[in-house]
């Protein structure tokens, strides 16, 4: 059994690709360092990231498969699911051997595994656009904490940015302890060590107040439907979520 | 009044109207502002009742001139009253927007003092959300009936989408219960918004950078089983709506009693899965190429609560299945029950490279339980013993799948309103045997 360990990034992933098409000996698994449980079957091979071979990778999924393809493995890579990296290398290598329609063998394996996990990113980043809740901080910073299933927050840049324009914002990955920060002129992310208490701004508890208000009586309450609102809204998602609590 | 006890009262009368919806809109923001409009829509949590909260629903007031039987707002009704301020309305929006809680504002209001006032009132709100505070997020606002021209045309320069609720889905069910309402004065506002739509597409046309108006369409929402009117009626109202002024959407909200009066029926909870079933019909209208007619007659006017619509065009036309699934064109296919828009387009994708199998199907997504009674795959049916290709046999075996449990609440629900004396003497044998 042979083993690819990469160090976690994408681009220690996207090297991991590179290695395995021109290595003769193929791997069972690419796993990231972190995630990799050892036994004495295992044979491995440590990844350097490279970003050369990377930027190489990069470029012939898009010439060769689609812009597409590598959206879906890099969301894929987010899923954090323990055979994404396998998935992602046995989907490329079908995707180079019959190019741009890939994505239409639907029901072929290879295509299926990597559409799944993209269904599932795709979910939670479109339900946490929705239901991340940012607190106004003493200092002015609009700070949202979340713990997500997948890795999905360094997705929602943009989004946030793009609305939120005017406003100084970190939403905080509290499983993963990083953030998208922005800046009100580009956002970025960033480790982050949390040392001292979040402040609120004195008026925050307010507006928190209205809010809960507002979600109350907008309930129908001869329609409640408890098991409805938790279809839309799993419970693993409510405990950041003011109106929840 | 304190702000808390204003969004209590104001919310808890808005809470009747179903659209929630901030889809339809490419607003973007602009430079130094806030807010930027999601075509998609994004729904922000979701409330008890299952429902979607994606937009500040309010009023701006609940004090009303008008005595509509059917309102909770209804000026004869003994509740509190409450107005906002267009200061408070814009702060409440934007502090609610800034931590994420809202895609926008969706406001309505009663009608104090008249039409043009309340009209007035709501422009200068949504005015001064989108040139003071530069607020480009979605807003949704009702147009008042009876409001004059200039104001309704004023107002679409700056919201994302119109509205007016009709409620009553005919003259006779107006006189009934909104004495003071007319078909011309709600109708009216719709054409005026039809057409500024449609003159603000063409102005487009010529310039790109013309003002938006109304950019999301405009909807309406009709009151489901207050009155007698049957689901055809109903359903052909909502097909000319969406043909004659080119509606977005058609809102259906099952009647709720909020309070009563001898022209208004009495109900033991709200008709939920009749309301389920015209939302689906009404789908089959705007993204199955269905008319209304396929679905409902003068003979069989109201839909089977047990199978859902398409299912039951499907049973009474059954000599057009089955379908082989690696032929059949796009509009066929989204005949079949179980094949939805989604399921359909991926069919095609597929086709392109593989002839499909039912496992195929499966990985797909496409749900096979009531599919399999209507397609063939490779020119063979589903394995399975004895699958039913009549109609009568099929609609049982859809029902034994699907509905035992809507069965067993209807029997519930049946069995107590029709016969209240056997429930109370049940409740008495169980009092005393000690069972409750």
């Amino acid at each position: 059994m042979l083993y690819y360990i990469y160090d976690g990034t994408f681009d220690g992933l996207l090297t991991a690709i590179y290695d395995a098409y021109y290595e003769k000996d193929s791997p069972e698994q690419i796993v990231p360092l972190n995630n990799f449980v050892d036994n004495f079957l295992i044979r491995r091979i440590y990844i350097q990231a490279d970003a050369e071979k990377s930027r190489k990778v990069h470029d012939a999924i898009i010439n060769k498969i689609s812009k597409d393809a590598m959206t879906n493995i890099m969301y894929a890579y987010l899923s954090e699911h323990e055979n994404a990296g396998i998935f992602i290398l046995d989907y490329l290598r079908f995707g180079f051997k019959v190019g741009k329609i890939a994505d239409s063998y639907l029901s072929d394996d290879r295509v299926y595994n990597i559409r799944r996990l993209v269904t599932k990113i795709t979910r939670e980043k479109q339900l946490l656009a929705g239901i991340i809740r940012f607190r106004l901080l003493q200092n002015n910073i609009y700070y949202a904490p979340i713990e997500t299933q997948y890795n999905t927050a360094c997705l929602l840049g943009d989004h946030f940015a793009d609305r939120m324009a005017d406003q100084v914002f970190v939403i905080h990955d509290v499983k993963r302890n990083y953030g998208v920060f922005y800046d009100k002129t580009k956002w970025f992310m960033s480790d982050i060590e949390l040392n001292a208490d979040v402040v609120f701004h004195e008026k925050e508890l307010f507006y928190q107040e209205l809010w809960k208000q507002y979600f109350e009586s907008i309930t129908i309450k001869d329609r409640i439907n408890p098991k409805l609102q938790s279809n839309f809204m799993p419970k693993k998602y409510w405990k950041y979520l003011i109106e929840m609590k | 009044m304190n702000l808390i006890e204003k969004i209590k009262i104001l919310s808890d009368s808005a809470k009747y109207d179903v659209s929630c919806s901030s889809s339809g809109s490419n607003r973007k923001n602009k430079k130094g502002g806030i807010g930027n409009a999601a075509p998609s829509g994004i729904c922000h949590s979701w409330a008890p009742d299952g429902r979607c909260i994606s937009l500040l629903k309010i009023l701006f007031t609940n004090s009303c001139i008008y005595d509509c039987k059917y309102c909770v707002n209804r000026s004869s009704n003994d509740v509190p009253r409450a107005s906002f301020t267009p200061d408070e309305l814009v702060n409440l929006t934007i502090n609610f927007y800034r931590r994420n809680y809202i895609e926008g504002l969706f406001l309505s209001s009663a009608i104090c003092i008249s039409p043009d006032h309340t009209m007035e009132l709501l422009l200068k709100s949504i005015k001064r959300l989108r040139e003071e505070e530069n607020f480009n997020g979605y807003i949704h606002v009702k147009a008042i009936p009876g409001a004059n021209k200039t104001l309704i045309e004023e107002t679409g320069k700056y919201v994302d989408r119109m509205s007016v609720n009709i409620e009553l889905p005919s003259s006779q069910s107006l006189k009934l219960l909104a004495p003071q309402k007319t078909k011309e004065s709600i109708i009216k506002p719709m054409g005026l918004i039809k057409s500024g739509i449609i003159q603000n597409q063409e102005e487009k046309h010529k310039f790109k950078s013309a003002p938006q108006f109304v950019p999301g369409g405009q909807s309406t929402q009709l009151i489901i089983g207050a009155t007698k009117d049957n689901d055809l009626k109903i359903l052909k109202l909502s097909e000319s709506l969406y043909h004659s002024y080119n509606l977005k959407r058609v809102y259906y909200s099952a009647y709720i009693p909020v309070s009563s009066h001898p022209n208004l029926p009495t109900i033991s909870g709200p008709p939920l899965l009749r309301e389920h079933r015209l939302y689906q019909a009404d789908w089959l209208l705007r993204f199955y190429g269905f008319n209304s007619s396929e679905l409902l007659n003068e003979e069989n006017p109201n839909f089977d609560e047990l199978l859902d619509p398409k299912s039951g065009w499907a049973i009474r036309n059954i000599d057009k299945f089955p379908v082989e699934i690696n032929k059949a064109d796009y509009f066929t296919l989204l005949r079949v029950p179980g094949i939805g828009v989604k399921s359909a387009q991926r069919i095609l994708q597929a086709r392109k490279v593989t002839v499909l199998g039912f496992d195929d199907l499966k990985k797909l997504g496409i749900v096979l339980k009531r599919a399999k009674y209507f397609i063939t795959c490779k020119g063979k049916y589903f394995p399975q013993r004895s699958i039913p290709t009549n109609p009568a046999s099929i609609k049982d075996s859809l029902l034994l799948e699907d509905n035992i449990k809507v069965r067993e609440n209807m029997e519930q629900l049946s069995f107590f309103t029709l016969f209240p004396g056997i429930m109370a003497v049940n409740e008495n044998i169980a009092r005393i045997s000690g069972e409750l």
